[in-house]
């Protein structure tokens, strides 16, 4: 009998709590000021898919302050992550509404143009004019009559070293100094050997296939590939590549190189410290750098790079073929992607416009990074972007760079030769081109 | 009484057609949900992936016929012998000290006089239930060049740092510690399981021929232990031949799927995976799918043999 009135006594404590809670806050609520993190009924979701941190948060805030009735689930994943999974979505069909593409995986995607919506159907004739000519040719499929992304960003490419290290080394900090110290590669080893001597040891360059080879490679009219010809490799012949393959080489045995590869735990802890002093600076590092080594503030400068203009990296948003509102992720990108809005973009992360009417502008002309010690960045990586060449990227680049790299890493780790590892970087290069 | 078509139970009542029917049927359906998942998930995507590797397959764009020329690549293929070195040897470096360990750490928890029993107990499955990714990044700083725990202590005492990710035996030790440290409180736990099965007799008449504990240890435990040893180094084995989450983050962001700069940690799992979502290569990598379940088939086959050869020699 205990027991079943301690029973009962129980269910009616539960029932009691839970109708208490069911019958609501007492309260009136006040609206919340952000929007609210699941769509309400009505909106429409969008599902917008991007890799790292593009630098679009405030953009996709405020699209959705001024389109109540879109709801924008923007998922960010880990780069390789990103590309993986979207080549799962769209092999099952269970894609997002907008999807990122970044440049070194686009000739992949580009080459089954059919798995994306031609946003020259959506109106993308009308806005083609307003980015750079190499930029938007990026993202048009082998035959011309298709274009799957928009761009967002152009790398352009500088170099970023610390004045704090350079002056401890016995370097000018001054950038036109700076610039004037390296008016070829080689000049730029050399330097590298005096910091080397001033410093007391220290490294001048993250790695050199990081700073040297990726520059050099791409200084060219072509890289591994013959421009517009998706079938043929020439890695193994352009001049271009083996000069920056030398030039890496070079930079390695001179000893400047503190070999620590990129965009790995090391290398971002690295940048805070003293274990490299310069390193190759498309626009979008700034951002990561920033956000790497808050504490080296005021301690970088921006120099030109030896050499022709480059470029490194860059964006494209996509709409997948089964997108679900294709018509308003078109709106989003349409908007997202104007030249103002990513003027917007630049302000607040350092992602360089890939819209040249606003190169000449004071908006970009004055602008200046106190992070870079004021730096005219504005300046510099207008004149980067509109002095680039652009490079044709073929459908297997990704894995022709990864061989290269590769390469370069073993014989910075002194587990081959020069030679041996060339013939290396040859033989994978040729296995991932093959079939 | 028996009659043709009428079956008589114990009780001596005639069973009626449906009770025998049941009687038939029932194990069958009792058993049904576990190989309808098996055959859906597991015999059929199998089946798939052998299907896939017949062609040249590319997951968004075209797919054609190609018979078994992915196998012959794959046999010419540098890479391919390269991973399943790695493999193995990672297998090895990580099973051969694990099982060591594991009957030592059992033998302690299973020791009378232990204090807290239950909690270091307890302690010994949590390695088990962190998340792969979590220790893969911490062991990777813990081995890192550069700022590693490991060459600061290396330097504490003079020795010159090593670089652990660029070799292929420091790679293939820091993988196999990653692995050791998951799994060895695992099957400690399991191998305790099966010692405080041991009838104690065997260990008094031992004791009382002068066996130290040692002793009782080497010719006692182990051997009574022999079928649960056989059946870690199986399970080890056929997990082992897949590791992919270690070695991927070893890598690091650059490095990943090609298993370092030489190849020094590439294992069947990324260079599968590698094939697939970087060359967009899903035919290549089925037949190296294919190749890997081969593979753990014939491992699992020699293990029943050898179970059952025990069993009966029992």
């Amino acid at each position: 009998m205990r027991r079943h009135r301690v029973a009962a006594m129980g269910l009616a404590g539960t029932l009691l709590a839970a109708s208490v809670a069911i019958g609501g806050p007492t309260v009136a609520q006040s609206p919340s000021p952000t929007p609210a993190p699941t769509p309400q009924p009505g909106q429409t979701e969008l599902n917008f898919t991007v890799f790292g941190d593009m630098g679009l948060d405030e953009l996709v805030a405020q699209y959705q302050k001024d389109h109540p009735d879109i709801f924008i689930n923007f998922i960010q994943a880990g780069y390789q992550e990103h590309h993986d999974q979207l080549l799962t979505q769209l092999a099952t069909g269970d894609v997002p509404d907008i999807a990122a593409i970044e440049v070194g995986f686009m000739s992949k995607f580009k080459a089954q143009p059919e798995n994306f919506k031609n946003l020259y159907d959506y109106g993308a004739k009308d806005i083609e004019g307003n980015y750079l000519p190499w930029r938007w040719e990026q993202a048009v499929s082998a035959d011309g009559s298709s274009v799957i992304g928009i761009p967002t960003d152009v790398g352009g490419m500088a170099l970023c070293y610390r004045t704090d290290l350079f002056k401890a080394a016995g370097l000018p900090t001054d950038p036109a100094a700076v610039s004037a110290l390296w008016p070829t590669w080689d000049d730029f080893i050399k330097t590298g050997q005096a910091y080397v001597t001033g410093s007391g040891g220290k490294k001048f360059i993250d790695s050199a296939q990081g700073t040297i080879f990726n520059l050099v490679a791409r200084q060219g009219n072509e890289e591994y590939y013959k421009t517009n010809d998706p079938l043929t490799t020439v890695y193994d012949t352009n001049p271009q590549v083996k000069l920056a393959w030398d030039l890496a080489v070079k930079a390695s045995q001179a000893g400047i190189s503190a070999n620590i590869p990129q965009f790995a735990a090391p290398w971002n802890a690295a940048m805070s410290g003293d274990a490299f002093a310069a390193l190759g600076c498309p626009a979008w590092m700034m951002g990561y750098i920033q956000s790497q080594a808050p504490s080296t503030a005021g301690n970088w400068n921006i120099a030109a790079i030896p050499g022709a203009a480059g470029n490194w990296g860059g964006t494209h948003l996509t709409i997948p073929a089964a997108a679900a509102h294709p018509k308003e992720a078109w709106d989003f990108i349409n908007w997202a992607l104007s030249p103002e809005n990513q003027l917007e973009v630049f302000k607040l992360h350092g992602n360089f416009p890939s819209t040249p009417a606003l190169y000449s502008t004071p908006d970009i002309q004055d602008f200046t990074n106190p992070f870079f010690s004021n730096a005219p960045v504005g300046k510099i990586y207008a004149a980067s972007a509109e002095a680039v060449k652009p490079i044709f990227e073929g459908v297997n680049q990704r894995e022709i760079d990864v061989a290269f790299g590769n390469g370069l890493g073993r014989i910075e780790d002194g587990k081959q030769t020069p030679d041996e590892s060339w013939a290396q970087v040859m033989t994978e290069a040729q296995l991932a081109t093959q079939q | 009484m028996a009659v043709s078509g009428n079956a008589t139970t114990d009780t001596g009542l005639r069973e009626g057609w449906y009770s025998r029917f049941d009687r038939r049927l029932s194990p069958y359906l009792f058993i049904l949900p576990f190989f309808i998942i098996f055959g859906v998930f597991g015999l059929a995507t199998i089946l798939y992936t052998g299907w896939v590797s017949l062609f040249a397959w590319n997951p968004i764009g075209k797919q054609q016929f190609i018979g078994l020329d992915n196998y012959f690549h794959l046999w010419v293929d540098p890479r391919f012998w390269t991973a399943t070195y790695n493999t193995i040897a990672i297998w090895f470096l990580s099973t051969v000290p694990q099982l060591f360990l594991a009957l030592g750490l059992a033998a302690v928890l299973n020791n009378a006089l232990l204090r807290f029993k239950t909690g270091f107990r307890m302690m010994a499955i949590v390695p088990n239930v962190t998340s792969v990714v979590a220790v893969g990044i911490i062991f990777t700083s813990i081995f890192g060049r550069d700022y590693g725990l490991i060459n600061w202590l290396l330097g504490g005492v003079g020795v010159p740092r090593i670089d652990w990710e660029s070799g292929q035996l420091t790679s293939h030790l820091a993988i196999g510690t990653m692995v050791i440290w998951r799994w060895t409180g695992y099957w400690a736990l399991i191998f305790l399981a099966a010692m405080q099965a041991i009838p104690k007799e065997l260990f008094e008449v031992a004791a009382i021929d002068g066996a130290t504990r040692l002793r009782q240890f080497r010719s006692v435990t182990i051997p009574q232990l022999r079928a649960t040893i056989i059946f870690m180094v199986t399970i080890s084995t056929i997990g082992g031949l897949q590791i992919f989450a270690e070695p991927l983050i070893w890598g690091g962001q650059l490095n990943a799927y090609s298993g370092g700069n030489s190849g020094q940690y590439l294992t069947l799992s990324i260079f599968l995976y590698a094939q697939g979502f970087q060359s967009f290569k899903f035919g290549y990598a089925s037949s190296i799918a294919w190749v890997l379940f081969l593979i753990i088939l014939v491992i699992a086959l020699v293990n029943l043999l050898v179970t059952r050869r025990i069993a009966s020699s029992d």
